[in-house]
């Protein structure tokens, strides 16, 4: 065998390589319907609240969104295998979860509740959850997804009443469904790009 | 002049390569994943991942979930290592930076 062809050989083993490390990271990417349900979920939990007055309404709407998160996840997931980086990103959103349900709940509890202390926690934890998963995914538009729920956090420390609700609004609008839409795109175009490769 | 590596003949073969890659990447994989992946064929694949798995580089659990069969791949640590030496290898050969 010529060195050129040899040469070949081993430059198509690299790209093969190269090439099943795309397509193995491929398939465990779509979230982006999460986050467009879990913004749903707390315009309806701040709908109920204020016009349902029921003290309910918050921790009913986030259960009911954890099981249809849980559900629709594993539905999806079947069959696609759990990448490290996949494992990472969920543990992530899962703590982030499991701790803003946990000091939710007993502030409730406890009486120490307040509009403005619901907006500081709840920005905080999914501002560091945005700015964890764009550090690891290297994603602008979730770094900017971070610093909306930042920004919604800090405005609740020193804001009006009014002022909070825009905030919270805003940040729901544009860290949570406006980008859970813009990654469904995103995920739908690399689909079809794939489709047409292996086509 | 420095003695070039030889590249593992286990890993060379084109369709164990790309299943070690795939199996790098992942905690487990089904066998349909890695077949949808790769393109092969059910006994191609079949037979390339008895070759890794004799090596010692994949191991496998057989199962079955609702009744039917299921075949689940991981990598062990020394597939793991083998696939880091013959990347390594493979970059020397070529004289280029990965």
């Amino acid at each position: 065998m010529s060195t050129d062809s040899n040469e070949m050989e081993l430059t198509e083993r690299l790209k093969l390589i190269e090439d099943m490390i795309a397509e193995g990271r491929h398939g465990q990417e779509s979230w982006g319907w999460s986050f467009v349900l879990w913004g749903v979920a707390y315009c309806i939990a701040t709908a109920w609240a204020t016009w349902g007055h029921s003290n309910l309404a918050w921790p009913v709407t986030m259960i009911a969104a954890g099981v249809m998160t849980g559900v629709i996840a594993s539905r999806m997931s079947h069959g696609h295998p759990e990448t490290t980086l996949g494992r990472a990103l969920g543990a992530v959103w899962m703590a982030m979860g499991i701790s803003l349900m946990v000091v939710l709940v007993c502030l409730a509890a406890s009486g120490r509740y307040d509009t403005h202390v619901f907006v500081a926690i709840v920005g905080a934890m999914l501002g560091a959850a945005h700015a964890t998963s764009a550090i690891i995914l290297k994603w602008k538009m979730q770094f900017f997804c971070a610093l909306v729920w930042l920004a919604a956090c800090v405005t609740a420390c020193f804001g009006s009443d009014t002022a909070v609700a825009v905030a919270f609004f805003a940040a729901t609008f544009f860290g949570q469904i406006s980008f859970g839409i813009y990654a469904m795109i995103l995920e739908a175009r690399r689909r079809k790009q794939r489709e047409a490769a292996h086509a | 002049m420095p003695e070039l590596p030889e590249l593992n003949p286990v890993i060379h073969g084109k369709l164990r390569l790309a299943l070690l890659t795939l199996l790098a990447g992942v905690e487990e994989a089904e066998f349909t994943w890695l077949r949808e992946k790769t393109g092969a064929t059910d006994g191609n694949l079949g037979a390339q991942l008895l070759k890794l798995e004799e090596a010692g580089y994949v191991a496998v659990e057989k199962k079955f979930v609702q009744r039917k069969p299921q075949s689940l791949y991981r990598m062990t640590e020394a597939g793991r290592t083998a696939l880091t030496e013959y990347v390594r290898a493979l970059k020397q050969l070529l004289g280029a930076e990965l």
